[in-house]
């Protein structure tokens, strides 16, 4: 393990916004959440629970999918993958329990959630969920730490348990990111027409799976940018094929579905709705699958980065269209974000790309990377991909 | 009415008995120990005071400028906690703060509250309010006044009205009181009670001269109970997690022998 770790001028941006975040943190918890939000009683959730819950819990279905798409599927060229996208689910659902911290009006009772007995409740479900798979998660990435400290028995006894340990992961992942859905299901009188569905347990879950080839594409490109390595662009075509056939299935299932339901005027009718759900559909799943129908953008770094770019901010507006935008209470009710809900937002996923940033110096997440001669002990070693692939090509 | 019987309770608003006096806000305020407001009047819609409910105010008045005859008319509404016989709130919250008790009231746990707001969103006529400037917040909302029906007593509102315009008894009592004064009125009221099976039906039943929507209720609610709409997910969770582990633990076998076995052979993936 290397601890010594250079800061970068990216890492002093991350840290100056994980700053201001930090300040406005203190302000919310000194003078209430009335004192930095516009949250109010029409509007009770806002850009918090849009994106620093329901999306970054989206994009950390980047954890589940690719450990299903190595372990459970078997693609094992796709193993370099497996430990970034591991910590990238780790770090974002750690992100969404941080916003939950600032966001919930009593924090210090959310335990209440595991002494209590609500399964009518989604958001009991996904509280239950989420927090197991958040064990899974650390569960499954403790494992890198403990191979560069040489603690040879609990690493064993995680190697043990790593099958039932990850197939419980990508189980609970496909439950909850469904039951997020489920949650909004309940208000179809404030919801615009255009994203309340029947089926929205069905959309958060394929568009939580679609998100987590493109975060798993776009980190590679980043980390071999920054980190110095040659990207693997073979096994990113590859995943990015995959990707299309995600893109494609939830934009027949999306369009489909509001046609069944009747929504059509409504997407066709000049409001800001049916424009925010043109550029959801455009380009966030529109534009990215002619992209990555085309062989040329599978095999370019640009390429692959702008389509999985586009579909990583797809996925983001879907959450915010249907948890925010979308929402309409009464006429004279609004909510525009204040700036004090923003800095704290950006703040946690700042914290989390910092934190990511560093770990990936300091320990093997990226397989491409030389590894410092700490030759982890890989003695009592079943199973899968993860330690270190016996059916590597 | 000193033995209460344990048959559910409701109320009826009838709006057209009310003259706008808010003696019922008053008594509301005081039983439920709520502080009065500094409100700014002309605020909103007319003589409408505050203008809507909030923390401090759990029911509320609502003037409504209507032209029926040859001149404008107020037609006062009335907006507080429906008590809905299978609350959306309740079902939403994820620690049962909030319960549907058997004599009626949708009553809250402050204990149990873990601030997520999840009923606020859930709730179909937007009731549960939130004080977002308290460093302990609550959900606020009618509380039916639990208190007063477990001890055999009226809610504070239904004992102060002046006019009539709020009666309480068995829900039974009360849904064929309210279709006998229309029957009795025609004249006077609309054909319609609003809570008899909104959202599944309610414990608060209104009465009214004009259609709702004129006097600012929230109309066009489904005839079913809302949490159908989730239960109707919920409900297979367990079963499909059950499901899903067994599918995804056979792949895993499935593949990890495919691939070991194109290993012995010597092949590479």
């Amino acid at each position: 393990m290397n601890w010594r770790v250079r800061l970068t001028w990216w890492d002093l941006v991350l840290l100056a916004i994980m700053a201001v975040g930090v300040v406005l943190a203190v302000v919310r918890y000194a003078g209430g959440i009335g004192s930095v939000a516009n949250i109010n009683n029409a509007y009770p959730w806002g850009l918090w629970v849009g994106f620093g819950v329901m999306t970054m819990i989206a994009l950390g279905g980047v954890g589940f999918t690719i450990t299903g798409l190595v372990e459970v599927l078997g693609r094992h060229r796709y193993h370099a993958l497996l430990r970034p996208a591991v910590l990238m689910g780790l770090l974002c659902y750690i992100s969404a329990i941080v916003m939950l911290m600032v966001e919930l009006g009593r924090p210090w009772k959310v335990w209440m959630i595991l002494v209590s007995w609500a399964p009518s409740a989604a958001l009991y479900e996904v509280g239950w969920c989420a927090f197991l798979y958040l064990t899974v998660l650390a569960l499954e990435f403790a494992q890198v730490p403990l191979e560069q400290l040489g603690w040879g028995r609990l690493l064993g006894a995680l190697r043990v348990i790593y099958i039932p340990i990850m197939l419980l992961g990508v189980t609970l992942s496909h439950l909850h990111q469904s039951s997020l859905g489920t949650l909004l299901t309940l208000i179809p009188h404030k919801i615009n027409v255009l994203w309340w569905s029947d089926r929205l347990p069905l959309i958060f879950l394929f568009s939580a799976i679609m998100a987590g080839p493109a975060m798993a594409i776009l980190e590679h490109l980043a980390a071999a940018r920054w980190l110095g390595f040659t990207p693997n662009l073979d096994m990113l075509a590859g995943l990015a094929r995959i990707e299309a056939w995600l893109v494609g299935l939830l934009l027949v299932f999306q369009i489909g579905d509001l046609v069944y339901r009747g929504g059509v005027d409504a997407a066709l009718s000049w409001t800001w709705f049916a424009a925010s759900f043109w550029v959801e559909i455009g380009f966030g799943l529109l534009l990215p699958l002619v992209l990555l129908m085309m062989p040329e953008v599978r095999a370019s770094r640009a390429g692959l980065g702008t389509a999985c770019g586009l579909i990583v901010a797809g996925v983001l507006l879907h959450r915010l269209n249907v948890a925010v935008f979308g929402l309409r209470v009464r006429h004279w009710e609004t909510y525009t974000p204040s700036l004090g809900e923003i800095g704290i937002t950006l703040g946690i996923a700042a914290g989390a790309l910092f934190v990511f940033g560093v770990l990936s110096r300091i320990l093997p997440i990226h397989e491409e990377l030389p590894t410092t001669p700490a030759s982890p002990p890989r003695a009592a070693a079943p199973a899968g991909a993860w330690h270190g692939a016996k059916s590597l090509p | 009415m000193t033995t209460p019987s344990a048959k559910p309770k409701a109320m009826i608003q009838d709006n057209t008995r009310c003259i706008g006096c808010r003696a019922c806000m008053i008594a509301c305020k005081s039983w439920n120990n709520r502080p009065a407001d500094h409100t700014e009047f002309f605020a909103g819609a007319g003589y409408q005071n505050p203008i809507d409910l909030d923390a401090n105010n759990y029911t509320l008045i609502t003037f409504n400028e209507i032209v029926t005859g040859a001149q404008p008319d107020w037609v006062f509404g009335r907006q507080l906690c429906m008590h809905c016989e299978h609350p959306a709130c309740a079902s939403a919250c994820p620690t049962t703060a909030l319960t549907k008790t058997a004599l009626g009231p949708v009553v809250f746990n402050e204990s149990r509250c873990i601030g997520c707001r999840a009923c606020m969103q859930a709730c179909p006529f937007l009731i549960p309010k939130y004080d977002y400037e308290n460093l302990n917040p609550k959900i606020h909302k009618c509380t039916f006044c639990a208190d007063r029906i477990e001890a055999g007593l009226k809610p504070a509102c239904a004992t102060v009205c002046p006019t009539g315009a709020i009666s309480f008894g068995d829900r039974d009592d009360m849904v064929a009181e309210a279709k006998r004064r229309i029957a009795t009125a025609p004249g006077t009221y609309i054909p319609e009670i609003y809570g008899l099976d909104e959202v599944g039906g309610t414990s608060v039943l209104h009465l009214s001269s004009v259609p709702f929507e004129q006097i600012g209720y929230i109309t066009g609610l489904p005839k079913t109970p809302m949490p159908d709409l989730t239960h109707r997910w919920l409900r297979v969770t367990p079963h499909f997690f059950a499901l899903l582990y067994a599918v995804f633990g056979a792949l895993t076998w499935i593949m990890h022998r495919r691939s070991s076995r194109s290993e012995s052979k010597g092949d590479t993936m």
